[in-house]
């Protein structure tokens, strides 16, 4: 193990370092990119709605569960996927726990990510 | 700057009362994953300070919430860098908290006795997925109107319950005035105190425990 350094001046001066870089990055994309004003509410005419990016996978997933089966969807996935989540420092218990535990992040990370994808096709 | 420094130590006493945290020990072999935890905090401290500088204009009301986010962005002086630096703090910081899950997860640092930060951690992510969902309404466009009619009418796919759940969420049967309201005060009142109030639990337990070592 290499030696440790302090928090002051070492590791503050890293810290300061990242945060500037953070906020350059945040104002060159609020610069070149601003957020646009949408459209009054207008109840006469039709509108796809569409959420924010995180949420397009709920979105996308929400279409494959019709009629009574829409539960699934809109409420057992999410409350699953978050308590999956929450519990991972439990499924990583025992001699292959550390297997189980990849298995379930890989599959939720995944679940994010494909249908994130397949909502943007 | 050095007279400065002694100036305000002077009187403040800053550095005896700082000291331990000051002169504590970082492990220096810590990679720059190590750092999407921070950002995603910075993120959060800029989401706070433009959100302040939006509430001074915003009008949460049916009539007046649109205009007052067209003036805001046409009128007001800067506001639309402002509004602009709120909604990508928003993303930015949505993406640094995914790539700090995953860091954390990578390092095994959800073992116990970090088993409890972890589950504060993924508190923190819920809470912070419906910031996100009640901030997306505030503009009171079509956009946003349908995307909260659609958003809370999944509450009410729930058996025999369901209509209440999306009542509540809606303060009513319809997406109105009301909601928007309701939407206002989650977003800058309830969610935020929460979401600081985990956060310092959150830190404080990393101070307690020490940054984890990949094993």
């Amino acid at each position: 193990m290499k030696h440790d350094k302090r928090f002051y001046p070492d590791y503050l001066s890293e810290i300061l370092a990242t945060i500037f870089i953070c906020f350059e990055l945040l104002v060159i994309l609020a610069l070149l990119y601003t957020p646009s004003i949408g459209r009054q509410i207008d109840f006469l005419k039709p509108f796809q709605p569409r959420p924010e990016w995180y949420f397009l996978w709920l979105f996308e997933l929400i279409g494959y569960f019709p009629g009574n089966t829409a539960v699934i969807g809109t409420v057992i996935i999410p409350i699953v996927y978050v308590f999956l989540l929450l519990f991972i420092p439990y499924i990583d218990k025992g001699e292959k726990g550390r297997l189980k535990a990849a298995l379930v992040g890989i599959a939720l990370l995944l679940t994010f990510a494909i249908f994130t994808l397949l909502s943007l096709l | 700057m050095e007279k400065v420094l002694d100036w305000l130590d002077y009187r403040f006493g800053l550095k005896r009362s700082h000291y331990r945290f000051l002169q504590r020990r970082v492990p220096s072999d810590l990679g720059y994953t190590y750092c999407f935890g921070g950002m995603a905090f910075t993120y959060f401290l800029m989401l706070a300070c433009s959100g302040l500088l939006l509430s001074l204009y915003y009008v949460p009301s049916e009539k007046e919430a649109f205009r007052s986010v067209v003036m805001i962005t046409d009128e007001v002086t800067l506001g639309w860098v402002i509004r602009g630096l709120h909604k990508w703090a928003a993303t930015l910081f949505i993406i640094s908290t995914i790539l700090h899950t995953i860091r954390v997860f990578v390092s095994k640092a959800y073992h116990p006795p970090r088993d409890l930060n972890w589950m504060v951690g993924v508190m923190t992510f819920v809470l912070v997925m419906f910031s996100g969902f009640t901030g997306y309404l505030l503009p009171w466009d079509q956009k946003a109107y349908w995307a909260t009619e659609v958003g809370t009418a999944m509450a009410r796919s729930v058996p025999f319950i369901g209509d209440n759940i999306m009542n509540v969420f809606r303060g009513g049967p319809e997406v109105s005035g009301a909601t928007l309201v309701r939407f206002y005060s989650l977003h800058i009142l309830y969610l935020p105190l929460s979401i600081a109030v985990l956060l310092w639990t959150h830190f404080h337990m990393v101070k307690r425990q020490g940054i984890s070592r990949n094993l």
